[in-house]
Parts: C-alpha cells; structure tokens; sequence
C-alpha cells in the first residue's frame, strides 16, 4: 500500500461548513505560550491532524480548519495555551465521519 | 418555557442512546441532545462492542443485521518486533450462536442504527410528540440552581428537567464545568487513536480473513506497532473493510516526541500487516482520545443533585490485555442511568443521595467490579517490558523454533534463554511473572 501524507489522509475527512470563509474557530491557542515558555511544544507532533506547525524560524502556528475534534491537544498541552470546546454546529468547522 | 422533561440527556452515543432507549420504554419524556448531524456523526471508535448488552436493548439484533459489520468468532493477539509476528489465535464455532458476544461496528452507521431503534421505541409510547432525539445542536452548559443541576443551555435556549445525564464522551467539557471532573485532565488519563478505515472488495476480504458469511476476525497487536510507545494496534474485519489502528498513551506519545500518523505508517507496513493490507483502498482517516481506562481516572463520585455521568464522560472503560471495552461499558452505564433516573421518578427525589443508586448499580455490575478487579492487569499493560523486551522474546524465540537449517539444532531452553539474554534477563521476567501473576 502506497503510503498516505497526512494532506491526503486529511483529503478523505468530511468537514462541516466547508464553504463558509468566516467559520468560527473552535479552538483557542495562546501561542505566545508556546514559543516563549514551552519546553516541548509537543502539540506539532501529537496533534493527528497537524494543526500545529513550525515555520523556517521555529515559531509555532495553530489553523484550526483541519481539526478533527479528536481532543488530543487539550489534554497533551500542559501549559495552558489551549482552550478547548465542539465547534458550533451553524457556525463552526468539525467533522462529519463517513465511518467513525 | 416549555414545560420540563422528565431527564434531558447530552450526547446521542451508545450511552446516551441505550439511556433513551430505557427511558423511551417506560414512557418517560425526555430530551436527547447530539451535537452531530446525525448520532455518530461524530463518534469514533476502534471498534468493537463486547458483551451481549445490545442484545438487552435491541433484542435479537443478529437476525437483522443492518446495524453492526461482523459478528467476532476468530480471535487474535499478535506479538511483534520489526520483522516478525508472533500470534496467540483463537477461532470457535461457539462464538457464531447468538446472542453474538462481540460485534464490530462502524459508528457513523451503528450509533444513527441505534437512533432509529429509540424513536421507533419512542412512537410506540405517549410521548411520540414530546419526547426528542435532536441533532445538531450543541449544549453550551448545564444551568445550575443553588448547587443543583436543573437544565441544560443549547442554541440560546433553556431547557429544564428534573435530571441530567452527561453521555458526552471523553471530551467531558459539561461534567467539568460542574465540577465532577477537575477542569484539566492530564495527559496520563487519556490516550489518542488513530486509525483508517480500509475498504476491499467483499470477496477479498472473505478469503484473506477466512470469513464465513457476516463472522469476523478481531487482531490486537503489541510490540514493534507502537514504536516504544505505551499502547498497541489493531486490525478489525468489517463487513466490506478493514478498520487498522493504534491506540497510543498521550504522555508517553509526548515524553517520546512521536507523531501518532507516523507510527500507524510505520505499523501498516509491518511485513506481517502489509500482506493483510495488500490491495485495500484507504477511505477514511480518524482520530480520537480514548480513556486509558485506569480506574484512577474515573471520578469519585459519577452522581450530584439532579445529574449522571454515563460511558466514557466518566472514563468507563476497560483494557485488561484481553479486549478494549468502551462500547459495552457506554451501554451498559446509560442503561443503569436510566435505571437510576425511573427510580428517582418513582420517589420524586433527584437528589444527590437518590442518585447515589447509580454509582451503586455500576460497582454491582461488571462495570466498576472489573475496573477495580483488573486494576493490576491496567498497569501491567503500561509496563514498558509489555510493549518492548516481552515481544522482542517472543519473536526472536519465534525465529530460532521455527528456523530449520540443515545442521544439528538446539533445545528449546537454549533458544529462549539466547532470546532472553538479548533482550532482557530472567530476573526482569521473573519479576513481570509475579506481578502478572497477581494480576490476572
């Protein structure tokens, strides 16, 4: 089996509200925690959807478009930069499992 | 303000539903809650439902088989090191009368199957315009009157009841906010899997796994699968696909700096899984934090004036190395929930002390007497031998036993002792035996 990027493993995820622009961001991260304190930023490899990423100059950035509501980040992040709820049905991202 | 249901109940999963389904056949009015467009829109599970409670709630459900994959007759545990497997395989045609005692779901179908079960319930009592399943409505909090909970708040809207059950899942942000569980959960309570669900053509899959009609095999994993983090695989026949995973320990996943969709790469191309994956067409990807299912985890008390915590909002879960039960915990919870929830209405008491019952009723049941009973065997589980020297023995015991080369060959002992030597020694095994031995 050819192996999957995580683009295309995400490519195969129903989102919810995927055309609205203006989806309301169900997650909150304070990522002037992250590339201050931190010592781990450990939600840049746990996080199953990476939505956490480094860029060229080792700064952390958080989408929250591809999230799949899988919950990991809130619980690997023990330096309270992340503030966690379900994505409004309306106004929201979120997926939709075609199999779950 | 309409006038107040007799239980409002936040989540449309398997706890939440079979809490319905009790509730619907003794002609309650009650109010179920899902955030997702349908119940299982959002529910991900590795997964198999254990146990013959579904059949409590939906009697004979194996005579219509449009609600679960494959019944489980063939069971395997495979030891791994990074070129071979070492399998304990278990098939019996006594696991093929139903009651089936284990079922493979999908739970995106299975949770809006169930659903259908509980309004068909729900029509066939006096509450057909007033009792509820509605979708796609987030609850944003439980509204609470002088310490005890009387409602719930969704889409801007109250909504009161004399009882509140919680099935919201792992993600247990309402059982938080009032206070059952401390806002911040750590890492060491919780796990995440991932997983693929991999579709194949029927007949493919019939002869790959050997399967026989709707039976189905279950392959849980340990070893090279979790590349040194606490956890394992696993690979469950569906009807028309493979769902192949991982459950991963979160504080180990974080201490270990490993990326949870890497490590399931790394698995599938294990020679031994890449042969059973040949072919397969990946159709979906998913994530989820499970419970570790360590009673540590679970609340002290799953009870307050006018609310119940019921399946995984509680951690109720349980994986003692034999099979990972979420689902059957999930039903069997909303059912004693429920159960609780009538009995208070007989005494018009919703009172903390009332629902006390419920805490009761699980340490009666198989729930909590097993969470406790298997508690060793839980930590045995998170030892690091378990998933590192323990299947690189096996393996390496493995390759020597079944080598045949055309020179004289050595004795058993010889070979396990060599194995041992390179991988740990007697004394570490000595001292996993005994408390293996306490354990199980």
């Amino acid at each position: 089996m050819k192996r999957l990027s995580i683009s295309e493993r995400l490519g195969l995820v129903s989102y919810r509200n995927q055309a609205r622009t203006d989806a309301k961001a169900h997650i909150e991260v304070d990522t002037d925690i992250c590339n201050s304190t931190c010592p781990h930023q450990c939600t840049t490899y746990v996080c199953p959807a990476k939505c956490y990423t480094l860029d060229e100059a080792g700064e952390l950035h958080f989408q929250f478009e591809d999230c799949i509501e899988c919950g990991t980040c809130m619980y690997a992040c023990d330096q309270g930069a992340v503030k966690w709820s379900y994505p409004d049905p309306e106004t929201g991202r979120g997926v939709n499992w075609n199999f779950g | 303000m309409e006038e107040k249901f007799d239980c409002i109940i936040v989540g449309g999963g398997i706890a939440g539903l079979s809490a319905a389904m009790i509730l619907a056949r003794a002609d309650a009015r009650f109010l179920l809650i899902e955030r997702g467009e349908f119940c299982g829109a959002k529910n991900v599970s590795g997964g198999v439902l254990w146990g013959s409670d579904l059949n409590e709630l939906v009697p004979d459900f194996g005579d219509s088989p449009e609600g679960f994959e494959r019944f489980i007759n063939h069971r395997r545990l495979t030891f791994m090191d990074d070129q071979s497997a070492f399998s304990l395989d278990f098939k019996s045609a006594h696991f093929e009368q139903t009651p089936y005692s284990g079922v493979t779901v999908l739970r995106s179908k299975f949770d809006a199957w169930l659903a259908g079960k509980v309004e068909a319930q729900i029509e066939q009592g006096t509450h057909s315009e007033s009792s509820f399943l509605a979708t796609d409505i987030l609850v944003q909090e439980v509204i609470q009157e002088s310490g005890r909970v009387v409602g719930i708040r969704a889409g801007g809207e109250d909504f009161f009841a004399d009882c509140v059950i919680l099935a919201e899942g792992v993600n247990n942000l309402l059982t938080r906010q009032i206070g059952i569980e401390p806002a911040y959960v750590p890492a060491d309570h919780v796990a995440v899997g991932v997983k693929e669900v991999i579709e194949f053509d029927k007949s493919v899959l019939e002869d790959r796994f050997q399967l026989n009609g709707r039976s189905g095999l279950t392959n849980e994993f340990v070893g090279f699968c979790s590349d040194g983090v606490e956890g394992g695989g696993f690979l469950y026949t569906n009807e028309k696909s493979l769902s192949v995973g991982l459950v991963l320990g979160m504080k180990d996943l974080r201490e270990k700096k490993k990326a949870p969709q890497d490590i399931l790469n790394q698995f599938k191309e294990h020679p031994a899984v890449r042969d059973m994956l040949t072919g397969g067409k990946v159709v979906e990807y998913s994530a989820h934090v499970v419970s570790t299912g360590d009673i540590d985890a679970v609340p002290e008390r799953l009870y307050d004036d006018g609310v119940l915590i019921a399946g995984e909002a509680a951690h109720l879960l349980l994986n003692a190395g034999k099979a990972i039960q979420g689902m059957d915990y999930a039903m069997r919870s909303g059912i004693l929930a429920a159960e609780a929830v009538l009995a208070a209405r007989e005494v018009s008491d919703f009172s903390g002390a009332q629902l006390s019952g419920y805490q009761k009723a699980l340490e009666n049941s198989y729930v909590l007497t097993d969470m406790h009973n298997f508690h060793d065997a839980v930590k045995l589980l998170h030892d690091p031998m378990m998933f590192g020297a323990v299947p690189n023995v096996l393996c390496d015991f493995g390759r020597q036993f079944f080598t045949i080369r055309s020179e004289p060959g050595q004795k058993s002992r010889h070979m396990m002792t060599a194995a041992v030597k390179r991988h740990s020694s007697y004394w570490d095994l000595i001292k996993l035996g005994a408390k293996a031995a306490r354990a199980l």
